[in-house]
This record gives structure tokens, C-alpha cells and sequence, in this order.
């Protein structure tokens, strides 16, 4: 791959990946959890992410190939600690792809009646298209997107200070300090998508330079731009006039600027959504390229373009998945993985560094990262203190891509044969407790209280095919080395 | 085509579409379409778990299909 991207273009690029549509939705609920606190909430989120991002800088400028996190992680731990990063980056950029291109979907609907789901779809096309020309126009499409939607914020937020209309500023929550804690949790997904950039290493000039200044100015750029945001917001309008309202930022839009502002505002929030689909897209193929490249992946996905120099094969493969996904209802409950994800990713990166430090010390390091441990230390604690805030749907979501990463590895690792063998054995176990399940509820031994005796039935006789099946299909893959049955 | 194989592809096919099943039933449950949460009686507390077993029971099952389907 071409190294093609400037110091400009890694900055959009991390900008872009974090200030995605969403932010524009949230902002009102969030303002409902801390009140005018929310500019406290932010600001902790930032610091937050810092924490993280200076790991993100370091292991970027020391290690600057593509894959991101799934490359510190292989040189820290590699194995499976190292595919588990990978395969957690990989599918979080595939939902965070499928939202922002439902989300832009949503906010075009506004304006004209569309169809969401095909809308969305043929918004993953075009972005596929445009990553398979070549990176160099999607740092084009980036700089000219993201530049766009930092010019009408910084409009927004002057036009809070300025406005006549605007109003005392007064710190206060109504929650306390534990309302700004979970505004913290709440709003945190504000600040992810900014390590599309340590992702894209592979195509950023110069990497031991630009690579950790890219990162940190964006993760800078972020902590001013939303909290000043919050402050403009607050200047016009009190948090508890926005805490109900679906789109906080275009209403306080409408009613300091009138229509212009309005307008204005949702063609910021379309770009914000278009440059999130544009950095996943990008961030998604370039994992898999690297996954694909240690073997955990089918090695078609390491085709490169002839003409394009892109891993087209990759980008293609993930588009799919993104628009099936962006397809279906589940994207609005499956969505919310995409937090779980990247925060899982963010310890992880900061646990690499640690070990990296400690084993690797002599390795060529162009940028440190600054109060050394502390400020890793500080990136996992912090992050994993906000899963302790996500949905417990969303955590056993979690659990279960976890479920899925262990049988892709070790489909790779152990073989194919032998893993068949011992998924018929699971299978054998599903059929046994299905039996067992069975029996239970016909015989009345396992009462289902508050349900009619038709269900009931229903329910046994699809339980008794259920278990037939697992059995005999358990049976046929125990015995299938040496194909007797 | 042997008769395993067809058995095979047939008790495969089986085992995955209860696994589909099983896992479309999962999110239909979780949503309480067609108030499914008061026709069987769950309560709310205990859907995510619900949710969590059918889900993996759904997944295995459509793996373990998928290897009878695709024998090598």
C-alpha cells in the first residue's frame, strides 16, 4: 500500500472518525443525566480518551504498520490476545460503519422522504467504491467532509457566544456528581473513531512523525470543539429545554438562526455521518488486510488492487457485512456493540504498551508516551470503569462476539477435524438438554405458569424436533473422521 | 452421492434454520414483538438472559449445521 496521506488528512481522518452523527442525537439525553455539567462530562470523556491516545501515539510511531490495534497487540502478546484486538477492531468499525450510514439515512429523511435501509446501503456502495479507488481520495473526500463540519460548528458555537439571544451560563446538575458520571458513560461514544488513524498507518507519510502528532492534535481538537459546543448550546437555550428533544443541536440551531441555522446544522450532521461510513470503511478493510496477513483470515482479503493499490478484496468483503447489517432492524440494538468494542480495544492498547515497555524497552520509540505508567494505568481503569455503565443486553452481546472470536480461533488454530469433533459433542450436549427440557415441561415437572396449554403444546413438539436434529446432526459430526454412523 | 451425505445435508440444513430460528425468536423477544414477553410469561428482568441462552444456542447450532452442509 501507498503512503499518501499528510499530517492534514491523519487529522481529518481521526476527527472525522469521531464526530459521527450520533453526537448530534445524544447530546439532549446527556444534558437530561448532568445539566449544564454536560461541559464537565465532556471534558472528563477527552481526558479520558487522551489517556488512551498517547498509547495510540506511541505504539503507532513505534510500529507503524497497518492494523492499529491489532498490530500493537501481535507484538505484545501475540497469539490470541492478539486476534481477539483484531477481531473486536474489525467488527466494531463493520457496526460503527452500518450506524453512521443508518444515521445519515435518518437525518436525510428529514429533509425528503426516503427509504432508510436503502438509503443507507447505497451510501455503503458509494463509500466502497471511493475506498477502492484509493486512499488518496479518501483523504480528499476527508479533508474537504471534515472541513466543512468543523467550519459550521465553529459557526454554531460562535453564534452562542455572540447571539443576542444568548443568556448567563450557570454550572449546575441536577444529578450530582453521579448524574455526571453516567453522562460520562453515556457520551463517551463522542470521542471513538479517532484511532482510524493508527489503522491507516501503513498510508500515512513519514508515520514516526506524523502518526502521534496526528492522534494527539485530534484528540485535542475533540476536547475543545465539544465542550464548547455544550457551552454555545447552553448560552442559548437551559439543558432542561433540549434533555427531550431528538436533535438538540439543530433545534438550538433553529431557534438562534433561524431556518439558515437549521439547515445548516443538518447538512453538518449528513457530513458528520458520511466521514464516520468513509474512516470505518477505510479502518475495517485495513484490519482485516492485517489479520488476513498473519493467516486468521481467508488470503484472498490480501489482494491488492493493481491499479488502486487497496486492499479491494477486504474493503468489499466488510461493505457487505455493513450493509446487511445496515439492512436489518437489529442495527439499532447490535449497534450499541460498537462501544463495548472499542473500549475493550482501548485497554487493550494500553496493556500492550505496558508490556512493550517492559520487554521491548530498547525498541525505537519516536514519541513517549508522557508519566509513564500512570497515564495507561489511568486509560484502563478509566475504560473499563465505563463498561461498568453499558447495558447488561449489550455486555452479554459482548460475551457472545467473544464466544464467536474463540471458535474463529481456533477453527485456525486447532484444525478443521477436530473442531468439527467437538461441535458435534456440543451439539450432542444441546440435544440432551433440549430431551431433558422437554420431558420437564410435558410431564409438568417445570410448570409454565401464565401460558395457555396450546402454547405449551407447541412449545414441546418444536423442543422434541429441536433435539432430534441436534442429536443426529451431533452424531453425524462426532463420527465424521472416520465416517462411520 | 452417498446416503451419510445426504443425511448430512438435509439434518444440517435442519440444525441451521433452528438456529436461525432461535436466534431471530432471541431478538424478537427482546423487542417484545407481538407482546412475546406476556404470551410466555417472561419476565422483564429476565429477558437479557433469555435473550443471552438463545443467542448462544442459535449460534452453535448454526455452526455445527454449517459443518454438516459443507462436509470436506
Amino acid at each position: 500500500m501507498k503512503r499518501e496521506l499528510g499530517l492534514l488528512h491523519a487529522i481529518m481522518l481521526g476527527v472525522g472518525g469521531a464526530i459521527e452523527a450520533s453526537v448530534f442525537v445524544m447530546l439532549g439525553y446527556a444534558a437530561g443525566l448532568a445539566g449544564t455539567a454536560l461541559i464537565v462530562a465532556l471534558m472528563l470523556c477527552g481526558v479520558i480518551n487522551l489517556f488512551t491516545m498517547l498509547s495510540y501515539a506511541e505504539l503507532g510511531s513505534a510500529i507503524p504498520k497497518a492494523g492499529g490495534e491489532y498490530t500493537f497487540a501481535k507484538a505484545a502478546y501475540g497469539g490470541f490476545v492478539s486476534f481477539l484486538t483484531g477481531w473486536f477492531e474489525w467488527i466494531s468499525n463493520m457496526f460503527y460503519a452500518a450506524l453512521s450510514s443508518v444515521g445519515f439515512a435518518y437525518i436525510i429523511s428529514y429533509l425528503i422522504p426516503v427509504n432508510v435501509p436503502l438509503t443507507a446501503i447505497l451510501t455503503i456502495i458509494v463509500f466502497t467504491a471511493i475506498n477502492i479507488k484509493g486512499v488518496e481520495e479518501v483523504g480528499k473526500s476527508q479533508v474537504l467532509m471534515v472541513g466543512t463540519l468543523l467550519a459550521i460548528l465553529i459557526a454554531f458555537i460562535l453564534n452562542g457566544l455572540t447571539s443576542p439571544k444568548a443568556q448567563g451560563f450557570q454550572l449546575s446538575s441536577p444529578g450530582g456528581p453521579i448524574g455526571v458520571i453516567q453522562a460520562t458513560a453515556f457520551i463517551f461514544v463522542a470521542y471513538l473513531g479517532a484511532e482510524a488513524i493508527a489503522v491507516a498507518q501503513a498510508e500515512i507519510k513519514n508515520p514516526s512523525k506524523t502518526i502521534p502528532r496526528a492522534i494527539l492534535l485530534s484528540a485535542i481538537v475533540l476536547l475543545v470543539i465539544y465542550p464548547l459546543i455544550a457551552y454555545a448550546m447552553f448560552r442559548i437555550v437551559p439543558p432542561e429545554a433540549i434533555s427531550g428533544q431528538s436533535s438538540p443541536l439543530i433545534y438550538v440551531a433553529q431557534l438562534s438562526m433561524g431556518d439558515l441555522g437549521k439547515v445548516a446544522l443538518i447538512i453538518a450532521g449528513i457530513i458528520a455521518a458520511l466521514s464516520s461510513v468513509n474512516t470505518s470503511i477505510m479502518a475495517q478493510s485495513r484490519v482485516a488486510y492485517a489479520l488476513s496477513r498473519d493467516g486468521y483470515f481467508p488470503k484472498a482479503l490480501l489482494r491488492v488492487h493493481h491499479k488502486f493499490s487497496t486492499p479491494h478484496v477486504a474493503v468489499v468483503v466488510g461493505a457487505m457485512f455493513t450493509a446487511v447489517l445496515a439492512a436489518t432492524g437489529v442495527i439499532n440494538f447490535v449497534g450499541y456493540a460498537t462501544d463495548f468494542g472499542f473500549i475493550i480495544g482501548f485497554a487493550l492498547v494500553n496493556l500492550s504498551l505496558m508490556k512493550l515497555r517492559k520487554e521491548k524497552p530498547f525498541l525505537d520509540r519516536p514519541f513517549k508516551t508522557p508519566f509513564y505508567p500512570f497515564t495507561p494505568m489511568a486509560g484502563i481503569v478509566t475504560s473499563l470503569f465505563l463498561l461498568i455503565f453499558i447495558d447488561p443486553g449489550v455486555l452479554s452481546l459482548g460475551i457472545v462476539l467473544c464466544v464467536l472470536a474463540v471458535l474463529a480461533y481456533y477453527v485456525r488454530m486447532v484444525g478443521y477435524l477436530r473442531f468439527r469433533v467437538a461441535f458435534g459433542g456440543i451439539s450432542l450436549g444441546l440435544g440432551g438438554f433440549t430431551a431433558i427440557l422437554t420431558y420437564l415441561i410435558a410431564t409438568g415437572f417445570m410448570p409454565l405458569n401464565g401460558v395457555s396449554p396450546t402454547i405449551i403444546t407447541v412449545i414441546v413438539f418444536i423442543l422434541i424436533f429441536a433435539s432430534i436434529v441436534q442429536i443426529i446432526a451431533g452424531m453425524l459430526n462426532v463420527t465424521a473422521r472416520s465416517g462411520r454412523f | 452421492m452417498s446416503i451419510r451425505r445426504k443425511v448430512s445435508i438435509v439434518v444440517g440444513l435442519a440444525q441451521s434454520m433452528i438456529g436461525a430460528f432461535t436466534a431471530v425468536f432471541a431478538y424478537v423477544l427482546y423487542h417484545d414483538f407481538f407482546g412475546m414477553q406476556s404470551v410466555l410469561n417472561v419476565p422483564k428482568k429476565d429477558v437479557v438472559l433469555y435473550m443471552l441462552v438463545l443467542i448462544v444456542f442459535g449460534l452453535l447450532s448454526i455452526i455445527s449445521g454449517l459443518f454438516l452442509v459443507n462436509e470436506q
